[in-house]
């Protein structure tokens, strides 16, 4: 509900819908009717009511919450609910039926959700999109085509089709064009890849436009600072949130770098199952990049948060395995999100009625011996133990302090970015409004004589009918969604 | 008998097959267009050298396109054995292979480095754009060897791997490569190292049932 709040204005794209209505009478809808039963309940279903975000169980019904469990007739994922949407709304990507109805969220509004404030789309008024690419300076985007199909664990694209690789091109080259200053990243290609399974493709465009700028700025630039500097921050964080991951990754000397960098630049596109990228992508939208900190956080969590787990992987070697092959139960859908929804506890200071198991959130000293090595509790350790922990609460300021110096400067970046982005806007504002004002003169030469023969010709509007017409077209559209 | 462990870093352009080398080597598949590696990857497997030692590799995939090369430099260091893989149907890539090999140099000392020049794709024999003799001529100018592949055709893919891994222990039993201390190119377990280990393992098992 009140997450949503700030989409109320938008209008939907229309393309979205007809392509949603096309779907449900689609070729391969037919295929799958079977297993429904009869017609009639597909036709109950196609004209249920639906309210303004396509949820079949009116308001509140966790949209976007995360941790809603979802509107009514949905379960998530399997059953017959995964008929309900049975493709995306856009054409191009195709799924196969099971992989299309996600926790709460029907993906056929997944796409419209998705579209973040697109303040990138005023400012470049399509002109990156529409421009002929074929000119443009060449980035070298050879193996930018691959990473659509041979997305692992989605199976919804089937390698043969050019369309959407020649959009996932598109795309990828005309952020180019659009920032040549940063350029092509082979980690925006998974990306860009989940996002054109949702929308068309210019709208995907714009769509990654904003993860770049907005969401994860710097992760793609050259250089990749900010990857590296939110690796550091991340490990800092583990540190608190499962200080027996963060000391067994210290051990075998695991960097950071090497297990977060996949995961935060194709934000767990490659790692976690449909299902959950769907619903972590749906968190990262409405709430940025604090939702890929945590996902990582409790995934470490839960493959190496207690002794029993870390047992099977002693060595660096093991634990990389590990890493690489993450328990699937930490990875499944409400398991994850429930976690990741789970109060943090990561600020300082007490957390009252914490649980501390399995090394939840042990940001506190453990009453249950969480931090006891394995061979039991030793007497007279508990000297010790208190020292260590005013030397872990020091290091916590010092990582708090940094951290903080280390938002504030990224704060000034971004502010230094969009003033200037401010000015550019400006000045593409006062050249649009001169052609503007010089076609609007010209045009009124011409209205002027079109308006006096259409007022003779046109009937006057009836009075039912304007009330009719008065919304949007999407909400007439909306009632006959499904 | 002692155990070695080496690690070995693979070393290109982006798209000459680097993933697909270690797939096929590793695990013995092929996936025809696999996504781009991000960041780096790791993979493993044990080796059996014809005087029956056991060696196991520590294989660093790495993504090749350059804005990457700031994350995969820090690996380089701790490797003993670099792969340095090319596209046979990508001049370019071979081009580049120079580069790939001095920014090796720049960062580990080269004593202690076994390079091996890899071209990647041999089953593309109509689409070669690189000769054979023109592939061995700039290894031999760099003093490394030469092996032609195909993960496709899983052509020579263990031959590369095992001619390194023999060219490794070949210098560190000459005593070519010098073990040190905080280095992980190379490490050697001694068995009696291990038992200790595994005492303390056995109590804690039957502790759980």
């Amino acid at each position: 509900g009140e997450v949503s709040s700030g989409r109320r204005g938008r209008p939907r794209p229309p393309a979205l819908m007809s392509g949603t209505l096309e779907s449900l009478s689609g070729p391969g809808f037919s295929d799958d009717v079977s297993s429904l039963g009869s017609d009639s309940e597909i036709n109950g279903l196609a004209y249920r009511r639906t309210d303004k975000y396509g949820f079949l169980g009116g308001p509140g019904t966790g949209w976007l919450t995360g941790v809603g469990n979802g509107p009514q007739g949905l379960s998530p994922l399997g059953g017959t609910s995964s008929h309900l949407f049975p493709f995306p709304a856009d054409p191009h990507s195709q799924a196969p039926a099971g992989s299309e109805c996600v926790g709460s969220q029907p993906r056929s509004v997944q796409g419209p959700a998705w579209q973040p404030q697109q303040r990138g789309r005023e400012l470049w008024p399509g002109s990156a999109w529409s421009r002929d690419l074929s000119g443009s300076p060449r980035p070298s985007l050879s193996c930018a085509c691959r990473s659509l199909p041979a997305q692992p664990r989605v199976g919804a694209m089937p390698a043969t089709r050019l369309g959407p690789q020649q959009d996932l091109y598109r795309i990828l080259k005309a952020y180019t064009i659009y920032r040549p200053d940063e350029g092509y990243c082979q980690a925006q290609a998974p990306v860009a890849a989940v996002l054109l399974m949702h929308m068309p493709a210019e709208q995907a465009f714009w769509c990654l436009v904003q993860i770049c700028e907005k969401y994860l700025p710097g992760y793609y630039s050259a250089g990749l600072e900010a990857i590296q500097l939110d690796g550091e921050i991340f490990f800092a964080l583990l540190r608190r949130a499962s200080p027996m991951a963060y000391r067994h990754l210290k051990k075998y000397k695991i960097d950071p770098i090497l297990y977060m960098t996949e995961w935060f630049m194709c934000i767990f596109s490659r790692t976690l199952p449909w299902a959950s990228v769907l619903r972590v992508w749906d968190m990262f939208f409405c709430e940025g990049v604090k939702i890929v900190f945590r996902v990582g956080l409790v995934l470490l969590r839960n493959t190496l948060g207690s002794v029993d787990k870390l047992r099977s992987c002693q060595g660096m070697y093991e634990t990389m395995e590990k890493l690489r092959n993450l328990p699937a139960q930490s990875m499944q859908e409400d398991f994850l999100i429930l976690e990741v929804r789970r109060p943090p506890c990561l600020t300082r200071g007490r957390c009252p009625g914490a649980v501390v198991s399995e090394g939840l959130h042990p940001a506190l000293p453990s009453p249950t011996g969480n931090n006891t090595p394995l061979g039991g509790p030793k007497k007279g350790g508990a000297k010790k133990k208190e020292k260590e922990r005013e030397k872990q609460e020091k290091e916590r300021e010092r990582l708090q302090k940094e951290r903080e110096k280390q938002e504030k400067e990224r704060e000034r970046l971004q502010k230094e970015r969009e003033k200037q982005e401010k000015k550019e806007k400006e000045k593409l504002e006062r050249k649009q409004q001169k052609e503007r004002a010089k076609e609007e003169a010209k045009q009124k030469k011409e209205r002027k004589v079109s308006m006096r023969r259409k007022e003779a010709k046109a009937p006057p509007r009836a009075e039912d009918g304007g009330q009719d017409g008065d919304p949007p077209a999407g909400s007439v559209l909306q009632d006959t969604y499904f | 008998m002692a155990r070695h462990m080496f690690r070995i870093i693979l070393l290109g352009d982006s798209t000459v097959g680097k993933s697909s080398l270690l797939r096929r080597y590793t695990e013995g598949s092929f996936i025809p267009a696999p996504c781009p590696t991000v960041g780096v990857e790791f993979y493993s497997k044990m080796m059996e050298l014809p005087p029956g030692i056991k060696v196991k590799l520590q294989l660093w995939d790495t993504a090749g396109q350059e804005r990457f090369r700031c994350i995969t430099r820090s690996f380089y260091r701790n490797a003993v054995g670099v792969l340095l893989v090319f596209d046979m149907t990508n001049r370019k890539s071979f081009e580049h292979i120079i580069e790939w090999y001095h920014e090796v140099a720049s960062i580990q000392i080269m004593e202690k480095v076994i390079f091996l020049l890899i071209g990647h794709k041999s089953d593309l024999k109509s689409d070669c754009k690189i000769s054979t003799e023109e592939a061995e001529g700039l290894a031999a100018s760099l003093g490394i060897g030469f092996i032609e592949t195909s993960a496709k055709s899983n052509t020579n893919v263990d031959l590369a791997f095992e001619t390194l891994t023999n060219t490794i222990y070949e210098a560190l039993k000459n005593k070519e490569i010098d073990l040190q201390e905080g280095w992980d190119g190379v490490k050697v377990i001694h068995k009696r190292t291990c038992n200790p280990q595994k005492k303390r393992r056995k109590p804690q098992e039957k502790c759980q049932c």
